[in-house]
């Protein structure tokens, strides 16, 4: 079927750029203007497979030309429904890269194309085709999609005509997802694609928490859960609710039970302390407790440096994954750090005392702004004194729980054993090996027999062997 | 018991008794119990403690052998003639023989890695003392072939040592397995040849971590520098010193004199084999350039030799040719050999003084000497080349014909054949010869880049004819232009690349790691690498290179006169190119794989070698690729890799040990493994197809490459990308559809998507398949489900309930 077009289509093409010598024209871009939409349609809206040209095809276009483009793909069939349109929309990309000597970048209206010399030497004279292909990827990729059909327009006034519109799509969808969370829906999707590698892991997917890999959101995986229901993506109902501020639900707690074959009965969601997420391997940032200040840091994979706790991320990340349930660290998404229910079962944001300076650059304009300043970076603070120090002169919220525990313990140094609600959690779980004390001891005293006195002796041994008994 | 510490102790109740102890080994399992690490059942295992494993993985992969000899020549009470299912005089039949041959190579290789790793270990303790911390970059997990194999946990350089006693123990026992009257059975011998190529990688880790700590190296360095390399780099106006070898240790003495003395522009410093790429490593983990060039591998040594460029050699250990010193002679080129491994009968100068040495060499009293004092040789190197840059000049010493020469030699040609008869590529001598007659040496230009002057031509030649030199000279211009750039070796993958790449991984983005490793001989070049990488790495699959692969990938360029160091980035990523660094880094690899099973699945590493293994096997798609010769050392890391269920797959000349380890697709009961979670028996595809095997042709390579990527584990989009790639690979280079595609699909997502429907309708037509055409679905035919939560193993006891 692929050999009816003029073309290769393969995943290998995907990395290919096309370079201004090698482009036979570019569309879209910085310096012109374009889109892509998808929008859900009814059936009886749709002509399947029906292509609409508004424009000049690529044939009339001068080599070494600009023109703008904007692609439009209605799609129609029983479970097809506008949650879905942003999860085809991204395919689009990723197909049109799919296409020899076709170059897509970035999406929605900063899409950025070209179509490469030699591409159109071998044929690829039209859009016609390459619409085709994508609708033909999108379908076996999607089979929800019963029907689709495409609009291409190349002509500037049509398409500013047009963008408008398409820009209103993206603002209610772009809404739509920050004003819908877990309170909103009666779903939640399980993924288990990690398993292939992690095979105990179990990621639950809301609308306030992605996927620890940052990979798949929830509307991800409501799109794959209607493509196969017993897929590695799948829905998990919510069931009722048990306690809403961690995120505990029995539909939830349900599926932990049976997809980690009873190893775990509790998930919740915003905790950290308390039967937390489980962690795969390829979290993106893994967050620590620190118990000198009963704050929580956080840690991501691009800072090779320590962490105040004195360890670096590889040496926590080690006892973090595995699809384990680690009370004292907990991997997650970056994106996670946008939920607003980020953590709210321990204090959210107020918890937080420490995170890299790059880490918090790349999202300091979603944190509460009330507390971007007092939480540490690197910068400020390298252990738990210049920490400590440092959460002090910010008063940092975290504060307030040194006042309370101070009361209650007013003797006891280490705080953690009080700070930490869940059983079975012990400092030295993320001390560093070598940090606890190993003095020689020898210790006098056989268990009878001969006893031998040795007195003015002199010993050399120069090798001990020690053997495991069988 | 273990509670005791080294050192002098005294104790209370003994009046005036002292109590020294110098060393504490066993303690393996007391110490990762401090560090709260569970061990695994076989730490330090000896020779049947991993036989059960070795026998899983044997009865799915046969042992084949095709030898070329039938003869055993072990003993004196033969030679006896194995042939047509005799016994020798000792009992031993051919099965039982052949193994036994490929234990020793592999052994052998595997003695060259630990004798190299005692030797740089011994050297950097006593310069940085027992204490000094094994610092390789950001990873959690620093020694995963050693603490999986021996369970323990270096964290200093003396914690090493008893890994190499291990090591060593371990590789005495199997070398007395080779004497007369020992192992009987082939299959037990095949054991035993696991055993040893598992035992290399802990050698090699071992000499790795050691010089990363302590020298200076890249430490999991994804921005490693580039380094020039070929003989075209070299400014022969300036005295030239070239090390060959494998052992960095006393170079770094010479690299440190060059450089206290400011010597560095004043001289070339060059090297030839993984010594090379060493010296490229050394100080340059802080972002410092470089301080040495690459030559290239064991197939320019002769070649570079014989320019007659080098002012001095300075050679160490391994994959030193053994004429080094009778050639550089017939060239005024004094040899300095600095290991006790290879001494050429040279004196050792070691106690005398920099000057007489040099006195005496500059003014050929004798022709080299032997300097096992590094810092003697680190003065004497440097400052010898320089002195004999002047008197080789003045000497006006030729090295190659000239043009009348050599038409005057073709001339002398013929056309017997003998050289062609011994050329290992059968290359076309004669042809060259007889243009050269009439002055067209072009022919023989267009053997340079094919050679890999092993000089038997000139040994077999009835005639005396110099014909690599004739090769040699034809291609001065091409020689000038031989300079390629080469990443500096990086050292491991750290774990937080790993676990970036992870994604990926899972996503079926990079649908598989190739590692292109051993040593020159490519039947068509560099080409080939350069072909077999770009096709692979264009596809996002990582490319790991090493040793003798990692520098020829960097002489060949492509028309826009790039490498593909040059072409693609060399993070753990996919579509990315990595160079691990020299022949030691190749544990690195295997590293990954052991880190990948630690880091996703939580599996415990320590001592707990066949879990790893099964996880490996299972689930991580890696294949590794000799295309080259395949040196003893090569033939020890292709079998620690198959302990662990990573395939291999030998170019022409690699298969010339004659044995492989092939699967038979078509047993279907050989293709079933336990499901961890319940201990049912479910079924998996014929993938990895084989543990050892040949591929004659790129062509064949290619599409075999991405076939043995797929595991039982893949998820449908890591399979249906693979898939791709296998289809399109065939299609691509052998010109058809695969035969057997069709058994890797397990539902309709699994299927290419640009194809799906042509392939459902295959499926249909030729398959008997029932598909629901409405939903595009596969509704019967394959013969195993998708089940992504699905816990492929080998193991029974790793089943759920079974311990």
């Amino acid at each position: 079927m692929a050999d009816e077009f003029p073309f290769e289509i393969s995943p290998m093409f995907e990395g290919e750029r096309i370079r201004k010598d090698n482009m036979y024209v570019e569309l879209a871009g910085p310096k012109s203007k374009g889109f892509e939409l998808v929008r859900a349609a009814d059936m009886d809206d749709v002509v399947d497979d029906k292509f609409t040209l508004i424009g000049p095809d690529l044939a009339d276009m001068e080599e070494g030309s600009r023109y703008p483009i904007a692609m439009i793909y209605k799609i129609a069939g029983e479970l097809v429904e506008a949650d879905l349109e942003s999860i085809v929309e991204r395919r689009n990309h990723e197909f049109q890269n799919y296409i020899q000597g076709f170059m897509h970048l970035n999406q929605r209206d900063d899409v950025w194309l070209r179509v490469g010399k030699d591409a159109v030497k071998k044929g690829m004279t039209s859009f016609e085709p390459v619409a085709k292909a994508i609708m033909m990827l999108f379908k076996n990729e999607l089979p929800f999609i019963e029907k689709v059909e495409a609009v291409y327009i190349t002509d500037m006034a049509e398409i500013e005509k047009e963008i408008e519109n398409a820009k209103a799509v993206y603002k209610a969808r772009d809404e739509r997802t920050r004003d819908l969370h877990d309170e909103d829906v009666d779903t939640f999707y399980g993924c288990t694609l990690c398993a292939s590698f992690a095979p105990t892991n179990v990621c639950v997917v809301t609308p306030d928490r992605i996927s620890l890999c940052g990979a798949i959101n929830w509307f991800d995986g409501r799109a794959a859960a209607k493509v196969d229901p017993d897929g590695p993506q799948f829905a998990i109902p919510k069931g009722e609710v048990i306690d809403a501020e961690s995120g505990e639900y029995t539909g939830v707690n349900e599926a932990a039970k049976r997809l980690s074959s009873g190893e775990y009965d509790r998930i919740k969601l915003h905790s950290f302390f308390e039967y937390p997420h489980t962690s795969c391997g390829c979290f993106e940032v893994v967050g620590f407790y620190i118990p000198e200040v009963d704050g929580i840091g956080w840690v991501d994979r691009d800072f090779a440096g320590t962490a105040p706790n004195g360890l670096q991320f590889s040496t926590m990340a080690g006892q973090t994954g595995g699809g384990k349930q680690v009370v004292g660290f907990l991997g997650v998404g970056v994106n996670y750090f946008r939920s607003p229910k980020f953590i709210q079962a321990d204090g959210g944001w107020d918890r937080v005392v420490w995170m890299p300076k790059m880490l918090k650059d790349k999202i300091v304009n979603d944190m509460p702004e009330g507390i971007r300043d007092m939480v540490a970076t690197d910068e400020d603070a390298a252990d738990v004194e210049s920490l400590r120090n440092f959460l002090k002169e910010k008063n940092h919220p975290i504060l307030a729980r040194w006042v309370e525990e101070e009361e209650e313990a007013p003797e006891e140094e280490e705080a953690p054993a009080k700070a930490v609600p869940q059983a079975g959690f012990s400092a030295p779980q993320m001390m560093p090996s070598n940090f606890m004390p190993s003095m020689p001891m020898m210790s006098g005293g056989g268990s009878g027999g001969v006893r031998i006195i040795l007195k003015n002796a002199k010993v050399s041994i120069e090798k001990v062997i020690i053997k495991k008994q069988d | 018991m273990s509670d005791i510490p080294t050192g002098h102790i005294s104790i209370e109740e003994l009046e005036n008794v002292q109590i020294t102890i110098g060393k504490i080994v066993g303690a393996v399992e007391k110490k990762a119990k401090e560090e709260g690490v569970e061990v695994g059942p076989t730490p330090k295992p000896g020779i049947s403690a991993l036989r059960e494993w070795d026998y899983k993985l044997l009865a799915r992969y046969h042992p084949v052998y095709t030898p070329v000899c039938d003869q055993c020549c072990y003993c004196t009470f033969g030679k006896c003639d194995l042939g047509g299912n005799k016994e020798g005089a000792c009992g031993i039949n051919m099965e039982a023989h052949q193994a036994r041959e490929t234990l020793l190579r592999v052994i052998t290789g595997a003695a060259a890695h630990a004798g190299h790793g005692r030797h740089i270990l011994h050297h950097l303790i006593h310069l940085y003392g027992r204490d000094k911390l094994i610092d390789v970059g950001p990873s959690n997990l620093l020694a995963p072939n050693t603490q999986a194999v021996t369970g323990i946990n270096p964290e200093t350089l003396g914690d090493l040592e008893e890994v190499m006693d291990y090591v060593e123990e371990q590789l005495t026992q199997l070398l007395a397995t080779i004497h007369a009257g020992q192992e009987g059975a082939a299959i037990d011998f095949e054991s035993k040849i696991l055993h040893g190529g598992m035992l290399d990688h802990v050698g090699m880790e071992v000499s790795d971590l050691a010089q990363i700590s302590c020298l200076g190296m890249p430490k999991s360095d994804p921005e490693a520098p580039l380094v020039e390399i070929g003989m075209g780099c070299i400014d022969s106006s300036k005295p030239v010193l070239v090390v060959i070898g494998h052992n960095v240790a006393g170079v770094t003495n010479i690299m440190d004199y060059i450089h206290e003395h400011d010597l560095g522009d004043k001289m070339e410093l060059a090297g030839l084999c993984c010594t090379a790429i060493d010296m490229t490593r050394y100080q340059t983990d802080q972002g410092q350039k470089p301080q040495a060039k690459i030559i290239g591998t064991l197939a320019k040594e002769l070649k570079m030799i014989r320019s007659g460029v080098p002012d001095v050699i300075v050679v160490d250990e391994q994959c030193v040719r053994a004429d080094v010193l009778d050639e550089a002679k017939k060239l005024s080129i004094p040899v300095i050999t600095t290991n006790e491994k290879i001494m050429y009968g040279l004196r050792n100068r070691s106690k005398d003084s920099a000057a007489d040495i040099i006195e005496d060499l500059s003014t050929f009293k004798e022709p080299g000497a032997l300097i096992l004092d590094f810092d003697v040789l680190g003065e004497v190197a440097p400052e010898l080349a320089i002195k004999m840059s002047k008197i080789r000049e003045e000497m006006g010493i030729k090295a190659l014909p000239s043009e009348e020469e050599l038409q005057e030699l073709s001339a002398k040609c013929v056309q017997c054949g003998a050289c062609e008869m011994d050329c290992p590529d059968n290359l076309p001598i004669m042809a060259a010869m007889k243009a050269g007659v009439d002055k067209d040496f072009s022919k023989f230009e267009y053997l340079h880049d094919k050679c890999i002057a092993c000089g038997r031509c000139d040994q077999a030649c009835p005639k005396d004819i110099p014909i690599l030199n004739m090769i040699e000279k034809s291609s001065q211009k091409l020689i000038r232009e031989e300079k390629g750039l080469m990443r500096a070796g990086r050292g491991q993958i750290s774990d937080p690349e790993i676990r970036e790449e992870g994604v990926n991984l899972v996503m079926g983005t990079t649908p598989g790691i190739i590692a292109m490793v051993g040593c020159s001989n490519y039947p068509n070049g560099t080409k080939d690498l350069y072909l077999v990488a770009d096709e692979m790495l264009k596809r996002n699959y990582i490319v790991v290179m090493s040793g003798c692969s990692a520098m020829d990938l960097g002489m060949y360029k492509n028309e826009d006169g790039q490498t593909l160091y040059e072409k693609y980035p060399s993070k753990f990523l996919a579509g990315n190119l990595i160079n691990v660094g020299s022949c030691v880094s190749n544990s690195h690899i295997t590293g990954t794989a052991i880190k990948v099973a630690a880091i996703f699945a939580q599996r415990k590493v320590s001592g707990n070698y066949e879990e790893i293994a099964d996880y490996i096997t299972n689930r991580i798609g890696a294949v590794g690729v000799a295309w080259g010769a395949y040196s003893q050392k090569a033939a020890s890391i292709a079998s620690g890799c198959n302990r662990l269920g990573i395939p291999v797959v030998v170019g022409p000349h690699g298969s010339k040990y004659r044995r492989a380890l092939i699967g038979k697709p078509y047993q279907e009961e050989d293709w079933k493994v336990y499901d961890a979670r319940d201990g049912s028996e479910m079924p998996i595809p014929a993938s990895p197809e084989f543990l050892l095997t040949t591929a004659e042709s790129i062509e064949e390579l290619l599409p075999m490459l991405a076939k043995n990527c797929i595991r039982p584990s893949d998820n449908n989009m890591g399979r249906m990308i693979k898939l791709t790639h296998y289809m399109e690979l065939s299609q691509k280079y052998l010109g058809h559809m695969p035969e057997d595609w069709y058994k890797f699909v397990r539902m309709e997502t699994d299927l290419p998507l640009a194809k799906r429907e042509e392939l459902l309708k295959i499926l249909e037509k030729d398959h008997g398949w029932e598909i629901d055409w409405k939903r595009k679905k596969i509704l019967s035919g394959p013969t195993m489900k998708s089940d992504v939560s699905a816990q492929p193993t080998n193991v029974k006891r790793l089943c759920k309930g079974e311990c």
